[in-house]
């Protein structure tokens, strides 16, 4: 009955690589034009997400779906700063740690599922994701419980200069993307696509479904665990409501927002979902009726997601012209 | 024997989709397993390639005993097969279709794979080269950026035994490959069928419509899951059992 | 045995008021083709209404209920028409407005009302006794509406024919058109039902525990706990699930501290779920 299935499987890439890369210059010049350290902070933020829609992406296309994503992100932020809060380690040890932590649960989760239908690892990721938000408050010693976790050590100097935080974070941005890009293009990223397409079809010439799903998971935990634990020792702070079932939510809504179909989709939807409330700052406690506006304006207008919002308006004047030369 | 098929059983729940079944293809022949909806021959399918395994019995390939192993690894070992409802690789163009397909050989490294080295891109180089070779075969090659869902239904299908020849199998068991074409189609895969066979390829080919009979070199017909005779086409054709299976009570001339 | 039989009401109450909620979220699943993630956030409207009529205008409290159903379910009249009909079996956008609805409602509610967390007096104040025992006259109160309720629920999907058709369209969609049900009539039908049982287990909720602006979130996790746990498809499932869980949120943390209990019975869930995939009835995916 319901059937239209994700269609993020084919094999175009929306966005040019050259368009990435006119992007990445920006960034790295934008310092030179932008002052305030408001706005750094916000970009900072919108690279974490960035790097977490990313990773959804890479999960989402061979099938499944990971509806604990942003509690991987909590494993990662929490892992790395007990871990630096404890036992003292830099946190340029204890991030990767965290990612490798977030990996190896989400393998430990994922594997006994990934062999069966992608429904039951969707059911048992959303009871993941609450339980561990559970298991965390239970541990509240070390993770602060509802009060929230303070005092991470800071990764590079004070937090309140941004800039270092803003370059560390873009190159981290950039090369996380870079990875998961050539994830998905290349042969290891097309044969999770036909899994996705049709599983029975890629069992048949010799795709190994259940290698190929947890492959898929481990990457997508790995990355999500590396941008949560960087955001911990960034941010100094950590709470829980932070990584809720709402939150992945929210990650899948940036992705659908911008646009399944694409690689460049999670990165358009975050970025706009988290920069044009920011412009309208002033509205404040009415900010989140912004947001909601955006969704349905794109739910309802634009089921291309905003990536598709080009074409939407290459045809919309076809449709235009053609009406103009009617009347005429 | 490449393939032998012997007792096999699949019991769903308390229905027998298929009884003490015993069927064997040699090497280079194309056997045909006919027989009404219904009477099991998909679900034979589905048991030598694995998709579940059998109640009871034993499937042999080349010398190996292939019973109840997961589908990759039969498709690894050298068996392909297409589908009765041709599930394709629908958002893919008609080439990604063919060259997803290319998993198995030339196989590259993970590592290979993920860092571009030299000799993944060899390998795919050779793949694409491969599959424009097949879609040339199979007369898809003018459709190749096309996307799988938009293709019509025949070509659809066509694209499907592309996709199953890519995988190189010894053995090719295809699922209905004529149902829904009209009769050039039928003509132009009976033909590519025959092509195939000739450069190497055995095949095991379920079909209800007799058409495919004229070009097996032998036939076992099924029904309710279990075999009702088997013989030179010719032979069936006569025989009265096949069909009173076919037409019900009534005779046929 | 006074703790016994309190655990027990509360068992019958949180398992009733789960299943309510839950059945709600799988009406709208199996004949829309809609997961509706604001099903929580339309039950906690739902008993932030009641209190703004009984606590804020003082109106009488099972009145001011009654109006929180009435102005619920026409919420989901609206919902149904303008939200979730145009996208009809669209599985991801629908998911994306629910979640703008998520937003909106919530915000709202934070705007008028604030964080703090409020409570609804008790519907029905006081003690039973009988006996060597006592206990709370709303818990039992609430049981019973819950339990008249499902029964109701049940005769009317049974017996009725807008309940049949219902069942018809959640087992074959085209099947059921061809045969002239009007699956736009049934679906508004669906949505304004789940929303007014939503807006009924808020309001007693509301009582029994608190009212937070997050309290939807909770409810909602809880409902498809029941659905997956019942199996995709099967209303007894439901029913079944929802006493377990009931019994689990009830008695557990009896034991071992809230988040605790939580937890557990979680790992449960997912153990169960383990060696039976399809929940308790749920149909088998084979292929």
């Amino acid at each position: 009955m319901i059937e239209k299935r994700l269609s993020m499987r084919d094999g175009r890439r929306l966005v040019k690589p050259s368009a990435y890369g006119g992007l990445a210059i920006i960034l790295f010049l934008l310092p030179l034009f932008l002052k305030s350290p408001y706005w750094f902070h916000i970009l900072i933020i919108t690279f974490v997400y960035i790097i977490a829609t990313v990773s959804l992406r890479v999960i989402t296309i061979s099938g499944q779906f990971p509806l604990a994503h942003a509690a991987f992100m909590g494993i990662g932020a929490y892992a790395s700063a007990v871990l630096s809060k404890e036992l003292g380690w830099s946190p340029w040890l204890t991030i990767p740690l965290g990612a490798v932590v977030a990996t190896g649960i989400g393998v430990l989760i994922g594997y006994p599922f990934a062999r069966l239908r992608a429904l039951y690892y969707a059911m048992v990721s959303l009871f993941f994701g609450v339980g561990i938000i559970q298991v965390l408050y239970v541990f509240q010693r070390w993770t602060g419980g509802y009060s929230g976790l303070m005092g991470i050590q800071p990764l590079l100097s004070a937090t309140t200069y941004k800039l270092p935080y803003y370059y560390f974070f873009l190159g981290l941005t950039l090369v996380c993307l870079l990875a998961l890009y050539r994830f998905e293009f290349c042969r290891i990223g097309i044969s999770m696509k036909a899994i996705a397409q049709s599983h029975m079809v890629a069992s048949s010439v010799g795709i190994n479904e259940a290698r190929y799903r947890v492959v898929a998971l481990a990457v997508g935990c790995f990355f999500v665990g590396l941008a949560g634990a960087a955001y911990a020792h960034y941010n100094l702070t950590l709470s829980f409501t932070s990584f809720d079932m709402l939150a992945t939510l929210w990650l899948f809504m940036y992705t659908l927002i911008g646009g399944i179909g694409s690689f460049a989709g999670p990165i358009v939807g975050t970025a706009v979902l988290f920069l044009i409330p920011e412009i309208f700052r002033e509205l404040k406690e009415f900010l989140p009726y912004l947001s909601a506006a955006i969704l349905f304006i794109v739910v309802f207008v634009m089921p291309q997601g905003l990536v598709g919002l080009p074409q939407l308006i290459r045809s919309w004047f076809a449709e235009l012209r053609k009406r103009v030369a009617h009347a005429s | 024997m490449l393939l032998e098929i012997s007792g096999l059983t699949k019991y769903f729940g308390g229905l027998a989709a298929v009884s003490q079944l015993d069927v064997y293809v040699n090497e280079g022949e194309i056997v045909g397993l006919i027989g009404p909806n219904g009477a099991g021959k998909t679900t034979v399918f589905n048991l030598i390639t694995g998709v579940f395994p059998p109640t009871k019995g034993k499937v042999t390939f080349d010398g190996t005993d292939i019973t109840g192993k997961k589908p990759h690894v039969i498709a690894e070992l050298g068996i392909g097969r297409t589908f009765q409802l041709n599930p394709l690789f629908a958002d893919f163009t008609v080439l990604e279709n063919v060259s997803a397909s290319f998993h198995l050989r030339p196989r590259s490294s993970w590592l290979g794979t993920y860092f571009n080295t030299a000799t993944y891109r060899r390998n795919e180089a050779y793949i694409l080269e491969q599959s424009l070779e097949i879609l040339k075969l199979v007369g898809l090659d003018k459709f190749k950026d096309e996307l799988a869902k938009n293709l019509p239904h025949g070509y659809q299908k066509m694209l499907g035994m592309a996709r199953a020849l890519a995988t190189r199998p010894k053995l090719l068991l295809l699922d209905e490959p004529i149902a829904g074409m009209n009769p050039d189609e039928i003509d132009f895969t009976l033909t590519n069928i025959r092509k195939t066979q000739q450069q190497g390829v055995t095949f095991l080919i379920v079909e209800h419509n007799m058409r495919i009979m004229d070009l097996c070199d032998r036939v076992v017909v099924i029904n309710f899951g279990k075999q009702v005779t088997e013989g030179l086409p010719k032979e069936v054709r006569k025989n009265k059992e096949v069909i009173q299976a076919y037409f019900g009570g009534e005779h046929a001339a | 045995m006074e703790l016994t039989v309190t655990t027990l009401i509360n068992m019958l109450v949180l398992s009733s008021m789960y299943i309510l909620v839950a059945l709600g979220f799988a009406f709208l699943f199996s004949i829309m083709g809609i997961l509706n993630f604001a099903h929580g956030a339309i039950y906690m409207v739902g008993g932030y209404i009641c209190y703004q009529f009984a606590v804020e205008y003082g109106l009488n409290q099972w009145l001011s209920l009654l109006l929180s159903v009435l102005i619920v379910a026409s919420f989901g009249l609206f919902l149904e028409r303008f939200c979730f009909r145009p996208l009809f079996g669209d599985l991801n956008r629908t998911i994306v407005v629910s979640i703008g609805i998520i937003v909106v409602l919530e915000n709202t509610v934070n705007i008028l009302v604030g964080t703090s967390t409020r409570s609804l007096p008790a519907f029905v104040p006081g003690i039973l006794r009988a006996g060597a025992l006592s206990l709370s006259a709303e818990r039992l109160v609430t049981f019973l509406i819950g339990g008249a309720l499902l029964a109701a629920i049940i005769w009317f999907i049974r017996r009725t024919k807008p309940g049949q058709q219902m069942q018809a369209i959640s087992q074959n969609l085209e099947g059921a058109a061809l045969q002239g049900i009007s699956i736009h009539r049934i679906s508004a039908l669906a949505c304004v039902m789940a929303c007014g049982l939503a807006a009924v287990a808020g309001c007693l909720m509301g009582a029994f525990l608190n009212l937070t602006p997050f309290m939807g979130d909770y409810m909602l996790v809880k409902a498809i706990e029941l659905v997956i746990l019942g199996g995709i498809g099967s209303m007894g499932g439901i029913f079944f699930a929802g006493l377990i869980i009931g019994s689990l949120d009830a008695t557990l943390p009896l034991f071992i501290s809230g988040a605790a209990s939580q937890a557990v019975a979680l790992g449960i869930i997912v153990v169960i779920l383990l060696f039976r995939p399809q929940g308790f009835f749920g149909r088998e995916l084979i292929i």
